[in-house]
């Protein structure tokens, strides 16, 4: 099981950049998610990764080699991708056994082979029959079988859940996290779901316009994001964007002052305009400084999503306990948990300012 | 033959060999018999040649200056012109409506279909074979089943004299190649979702607008390939017209097709032949650049 | 009523489809009739003795069968090597990146619009000068120019139809990119090769200009312009062998016609003339 590196990965289509100077490491047995939106250049780096694609400049490696001009076939990788690409002329059973026909495994041993991963992904009544006759979950697993079977370094999965239906979507997940758990091999997977990453991968490289924007675990993801794309990316529903000037006397937003608490920034932060974050689980309704009017009470069942208005048309979001009764209309003022603040520069990728220690933030109400 | 950047990795450039590899054939085939022959006609055009020895001497833009000032080449755009539209009006119109016709709910469907599409696949000798057969003045067909419904007193000569002649082919015409229309416009007609119809039903639409407002628009991409890849290749015509009239009476059937192979075999001047071909190609280019240019902007 | 409407439409219709049809018909029905009953005035819409002299005659008496050979060396010898090269040929342009790739395609597109009539004159000396003038060979050549460009654009239509992903999984899946063209793509194309196939024999078998440029001797002639010497060095115009001749020449189109038609037509709807 090895590492997976990108080293001042580079890819040109003509004079449009797709990926700019990409260095991610991988280590061994990692479960790593590329995240980002379409054409955030996942795909691409993925595919180079498996070699159907080529960098303009800088190198792949694969364990200890560079993989640069070595052909897919032989980097020692598996691929599931998003259209499964079973082979419609074969079998199940010849589809899984494909790689190792390749290799030139005998056939004796090929199926032995086949016959192990069909019993691991429950597909044994399936392998004779052909691709067609099966259904999106069934075809998937006939894919991953594909792709274990040949015992690879690494596994890269392409936005493999995609085409599924909800249920039958969160259910592979787990499957697929099981998968990773019981085998510890390296895997890549690609996907534009930031719940799918968040709660499959051991790290996250959050990708957006050809670069990368953070690479690190869910968890500092999701509450110290490096930048405003980062923050509102991650996190349903998505963090709460707020500009204003920062002053020696808090966060002024619509003509009211927000407390900040300064020792969380560096020194020397000069006054000025800024972009206030703060997920809606940390927005307080009740008397604090920011007066806001509800505009929409959507009930989750187990929550409240309430959606406020402040003066100067800036909409947030809160999310408020089942019970409590919150009227559309009503006038409210809002406080922000005073631990759950970021400060974001302008900018559409504004760096965040906040210093940070590695602690997690809790929301007050489930202390 | 670097068909790559220099810096792209080994694997890269090998793809890339090994694509120029499998298409090396082809192109070697492609320089054999298209490109060096269209370049020789271009060359030989220069050249005054006696078709059945092969003597030439060089006469540099005498045939051009021919082809200019002289009857043949203009007589033969003009009949050129006539044909092409005559017959390519036609296709469009009965290919469309065969195709709206096809498109319902008929008895015995794909029989239907398989007799409408045979013309188009029948060899063009047969086809004409069979047609001059039905022309025949005294034992054709046509002459007695038109006779027999009243619509004629007298046997026409169909192919030996104008009007007449130029009907004819262009009758011919449609009937072998308005199957390729058929097809294409079917194809496209099948994809045309049923709810759209259903919206404009539901609005009022009675079945005469449903076809200008919802089929037309929808048919009319196909459309403009179809003019276009139709109207080129009945432009170029030759066996057809060859073999049903041989230009005749006269030239007034003779297009330009016609005109270069006579020029070459029956009046042999080679050279001429070649500076007609080349005239040829170049009022084909020039309509092409108009008609692209012209549905490129509509679209 | 309904019924009524459904009745007219189909009345309408098939009266058009026979119509259409009309000359093929006619084309059997005289291939039949006796000498006697053929010339006669009024002609007689269906005949009334049956009899096939004229098809035994064709086939005992005439150069017939030996045309149908040409035809079948001909049509068959061009639609393997084009079909061979237009596959491989298909496969680059659709699947490989290379310096000037857009700019072939773009050329071959413009091929197929080119006359047949500009290029004979050059291939005619051409072939004489190489010394395969009045050969087979040299019609398989010629043939080269149209069946090409066709055949190149049909199975580039039919590739693009064929999804990158399976080539891809079958590259990581360890196949050299032939390795993964023979395994995956080739029984993926098999309809389209099919289709492309038939297509290339058809207009092979059906082409005229080429063959009477090229060979003038019975023993290499094509169908095509042996059967229009047969009329016209006939001193009476034998329309009853020639119908029956037609009749012949057109076998393998009936042949494709009555069990490969879903090959035929799917042919056309990858030829690019879509929406």
């Amino acid at each position: 099981m090895a590492q997976v590196t990108l080293k001042n990965v580079r890819k040109e289509f003509g004079s449009f950049t797709a990926l700019e100077s990409l260095n991610i490491q991988i280590e061994s047995g990692e479960f790593v998610a590329l995240l980002g939106p379409s054409g955030c250049g996942k795909s691409t780096t993925l595919r180079m990764l498996a070699g159907l694609d080529f960098p303009t400049s800088g190198d792949i490696s694969i364990g200890d080699r560079v993989v640069n001009d070595v052909a897919p076939g032989k980097r020692d990788i598996a691929m599931v991708f998003q259209s499964y690409a079973l082979y419609p002329h074969m079998s199940v059973a010849d589809n899984i056994g494909y790689p190792l026909k390749k290799r030139g495994v005998a056939r004796a041993e090929r199926d032995k082979a086949v016959q192990a991963a069909a019993e691991l992904l429950q597909l044994e009544p399936l392998l004779n029959r052909k691709p067609k006759q099966l259904s999106g979950g069934q075809q998937q697993r006939v894919a991953l079988g594909r792709a274990l079977v040949r015992d690879p370094k690494v596994f890269l999965l392409d936005e493999p859940l995609s085409n599924l239906d909800a249920k039958l979507r969160s259910y592979m997940r787990a499957e697929i996290i099981e998968l990773h758990r019981r085998l510890g091999k390296t895997m890549v997977y690609v996907t534009h779901d930031q719940l799918e990453a968040m709660t499959m991968a051991n790290r996250i490289a959050v990708m957006h316009n050809g670069r990368l924007q953070q690479f690190d675990t869910p968890d500092a993801v999701y509450n110290r994001p490096a930048n405003r794309f980062v923050a509102s990316f991650i996190g349903t529903p998505s963090m709460n964007q707020i500009d204003g000037q920062l002053t020696a006397r808090g966060f002024g937003v619509a003509g009211h002052i927000v407390p900040i608490d300064r020792s969380r920034f560096a020194p020397d932060l000069a006054d000025g305009d800024y972009m206030l974050g703060v997920r809606p689980e940390f927005v307080i309704l009740g008397d604090g400084p920011l007066p806001a009017t509800v505009k929409l009470v959507e009930n989750t069942g187990h929550e409240q999503i309430v959606t406020l208005e402040l003066a100067n048309a800036t909409r947030l979001l809160a999310r408020v306990e089942a019970g409590r009764r919150i009227d559309v209309g009503q006038n409210i003022g809002i406080g922000f948990q005073a631990d759950a603040l970021h400060l974001f520069a302008p900018g559409e990728d504004g760096v965040r300012l906040n210093i940070d220690t590695s602690a997690s933030v809790i929301p007050m109400r489930s202390r | 033959m670097s068909a790559t950047a220099p810096s792209s990795p080994l694997l890269e450039r090998r793809y890339a060999r090994l694509g120029v590899l499998l298409i090396a054939p082809t192109i070697m085939v492609f320089s054999l018999v298209i490109v060096y022959p269209l370049l020789a006609a271009i060359y030989l055009s220069l050249f005054s040649i006696y078709t059945p020895t092969l003597d030439g001497e060089f006469v540099g833009f005498a045939n051009y200056m021919e082809l200019l000032t002289g009857k043949a080449f203009w007589n033969s755009l003009y009949v050129t012109l006539v044909w092409t539209m005559g017959t390519l009006t036609l296709q469009i119109l009965a290919g469309v409506g065969m195709a709206l016709l096809l498109h319902q709910n008929l008895w015995f469907r794909s029989l239907a279909r398989s007799l409408v599409l045979f013309p188009y696949f029948l060899s063009t000798v047969v086809a004409i074979l069979v047609w001059r057969w039905l022309f025949n003045d005294l034992y054709g067909a046509m002459n007695h089943g038109l006779m027999q419904l009243g619509i004629l007193d007298m046997p026409i000569d169909w192919l030996g004299s104008m009007p007449n002649a130029m009907i004819g082919i262009i009758l011919v015409g449609t009937w072998k190649y308005f199957p390729f229309v058929v097809i294409a416009v079917l194809a496209r007609l099948q994809t045309i979702p049923e709810h759209l119809y259903e919206a404009a039903k539901i609005d009022g639409a009675g079945p005469v607008a449903r076809f200008w407002d919802v089929t037309l628009p929808q048919l009319r991409s196909v459309l403009v390939v179809i003019i276009l890849l139709r109207a080129i290749w009945d432009f170029k015509e030759f066996d057809l017209i060859f073999l049903l009239t041989g230009g005749g009476p006269v030239t007034s059937t003779q297009t330009l097709s016609l005109l270069v192979y006579q020029e070459a075999f029956g009046l042999n001047q080679m050279g001429q032949a070649a500076a007609y071909s080349v005239g040829m190609m170049l009022v084909m280019l020039a309509f092409m650049l108009i008609y692209i240019r012209k549905t490129a902007r509509e679209i | 009523m309904p019924f009524l409407r459904t009745l007219a439409f189909n009345l309408f219709t098939w009266t058009l489809v026979l119509l259409i049809a009309f000359p093929l018909i006619w084309m059997i029905i005289t291939s039949v009739k006796p000498q006697t009953e053929l010339f006669r005035i009024p002609p007689t819409w269906w005949p009334e003795t049956i009899t096939f002299e004229h098809y035994k005659r064709l086939l005992y008496e005439t150069p017939f069968l030996i045309y149908f050979r040409n035809s079948v060396v001909l049509a068959t010898t061009t639609t393997m090597f084009v079909v061979t090269l237009a596959t491989l040929g298909a496969y680059s342009l659709v699947r490989f990146k290379y310096r000037g790739r857009d700019t072939l395609a773009l050329l071959v597109l413009f091929t197929y619009l080119l006359p047949s009539v500009v290029l004979i004159i050059p291939l005619y000396l051409m072939m004489v000068a190489i010394g395969l003038s009045n050969t087979l060979l040299s019609l398989i050549l010629a043939h080269t120019t149209f069946a090409l460009p066709y055949a190149l654009w049909l199975l580039r239509s039919f590739m693009e139809g064929i999804p990158e992903d399976l080539e891809s999984a079958a590259l990581v899946d360890g196949a050299t990119r032939m390795g993964a063209f023979r395994d995956i793509i080739l029984p993926q194309l098999l309809p389209g090769i099919i289709s492309t196939a038939l297509f290339t024999f058809i207009l092979s078998w059906n082409e005229y200009l080429y063959a009477l440029v090229l060979v003038n001797s019975d023993s290499v002639a094509p169908l095509t312009t042996g059967v229009m010497s047969m009329l016209i060095s006939a001193f009476n115009i034998e329309w009853s062998l020639l119908m029956a001749a037609s009749v012949m020449m057109s076998v393998p189109l009936i042949i494709v016609f009555a069990f490969l038609q879903s090959y035929l037509t799917s042919g056309f709807g990858a030829g690019g003339v879509k929406g």
